[in-house]
């Protein structure tokens, strides 16, 4: 999987330095840098088609839409994961908190239950068994 | 049919409508009770096309006198109640993201890429959401570009004018002045190598000098009391620092 990502990385990091040079050029052209220029964009098309047969092999890697909106507002991406887990930590949380709660009153009902109908609660206990899965 | 719904149910139940019998809970009342031979083996019956009955009143008839009993969750079903952090293994993202404080701008996580990354995509129409809204109008492959082709990318000689030249504008790197100044009096190589050269070290010999220090003593004292006369709103506090020195 990791070849898949350092492959396409190091072509988008080709491409980009060629972009930068491609950038120098153009900024303070000479009649001389023609022929340079020439090659930078046909270089540019080389690297569009790398770029192009990665995509085959990174059919299915799924990428959140809104790392895109953190990418657009110039934040770091890293953040989205941060949020992420933090997000998914506390709901995990809050989860089990109401898991437990609700076990705590599953015991505690049963309790009562059996002190007030002690015969149903014998035969709820003889059907589903003394400590059932909460 | 009716033959075998008799058998199973009595004569007196062919009266009851099947729909309402079928469903296995009704409006609140537990169903009729039923004959006592037909409750050990409701599993008999074959199971008929479009006659789901039996099938769900089977757990109903077994779990007398609770008609609306279900059965329970499975135990060993992943829920919130495990941490799920642990279970897939993410602890290390955890610690790595979690952990220590993620730098906010665009610039920090890709800092070799040239160019103002940290403003808004929206601004130069440079977001990839608009990439996503408004697909490029392209050919599928992309093929070089031919001499006739190249004829459209002869360009003026010349500077490019100012507000085309994003490319060299780099966001501003914070330097790390102080944590240097900081790091110095650990360093113990300095002090282990002595250098004439070094004004640090001039410095240091002359303040260990005790003539010196004292002379810096009348010195200060000279000043505290010129302040006590010439500043009168400070004069308090200035005789109770002299005091406590």
């Amino acid at each position: 999987m990791a070849e898949k990502f350092d492959n396409l990385e190091e072509h988008l990091e080709k491409f980009i330095e060629n972009i930068r040079q491609l950038g120098i050029i153009v900024s303070d052209f000479q009649p001389s840098s023609q022929a340079g220029l020439n090659q930078k964009l046909n270089f540019m098309i080389s690297g569009l088609q790398d770029i192009e047969k990665c995509r085959q092999q990174l059919h299915e890697i799924n990428v959140p839409l809104e790392v895109f909106e953190y990418i657009d507002q110039g934040r770091n991406p890293q953040l989205y994961t941060k949020e992420c887990l933090e997000r998914a930590l506390a709901r995990n949380e809050q989860v089990k908190g109401k898991i437990d709660t609700m076990t705590k009153f599953k015991s505690l009902l049963i309790s009562e239950l059996s002190k007030v109908f002690p015969e149903e609660m014998a035969k709820y206990k003889a059907i589903h068994g003394e400590d059932a899965p909460s | 049919m009716t033959e075998m719904f008799s058998t199973l149910f009595g004569q007196n139940e062919t009266q009851v409508p099947p729909g309402s019998s079928s469903l296995g809970f009704g409006p609140g009342k537990p169903p009729p009770p039923l004959p006592q031979n037909q409750v050990a083996m409701p599993g008999q019956m074959p199971p008929q096309l479009g006659d789901e009955g039996p099938a769900l009143r089977k757990p109903g008839a077994m779990n007398e006198p609770f008609y609306l009993l279900r059965e329970l969750p499975v135990g060993n079903e992943l829920t919130g109640n495990t941490n799920l952090i642990t279970h897939y293994n993410l602890e290390h993202a955890y610690n790595k993201f979690c952990g220590k404080k993620v730098k906010e701008k665009l610039s920090n996580f890709l800092p070799e890429l040239p160019g103002m990354i940290d403003c808004p995509g929206t601004q130069d129409g440079s977001s990839l959401r608009s990439l996503i809204d408004k697909p490029p109008v392209c050919g599928n492959s992309f093929s070089p570009l031919t001499g006739a082709l190249l004829t459209g990318f002869r360009l003026h000689t010349g500077p490019l004018p100012e507000q085309y030249r994003l490319m060299h504008i780099q966001p501003p790197k914070k330097k790390s002045k102080h944590k240097h100044k900081h790091h110095r009096p650990q360093d113990p190589l300095p002090q282990e190598t002595p250098s004439d050269s070094d004004p640090k070290k001039k410095k240091k010999k002359r303040d260990d000098d005790p003539d010196r220090k004292k002379k810096k003593k009348d010195k200060k004292k000279k000043k505290v009391i010129k302040s006590i006369y010439q500043d009168p709103s400070n004069s308090q506090l200035t005789i109770m620092y002299y005091c406590g020195s």
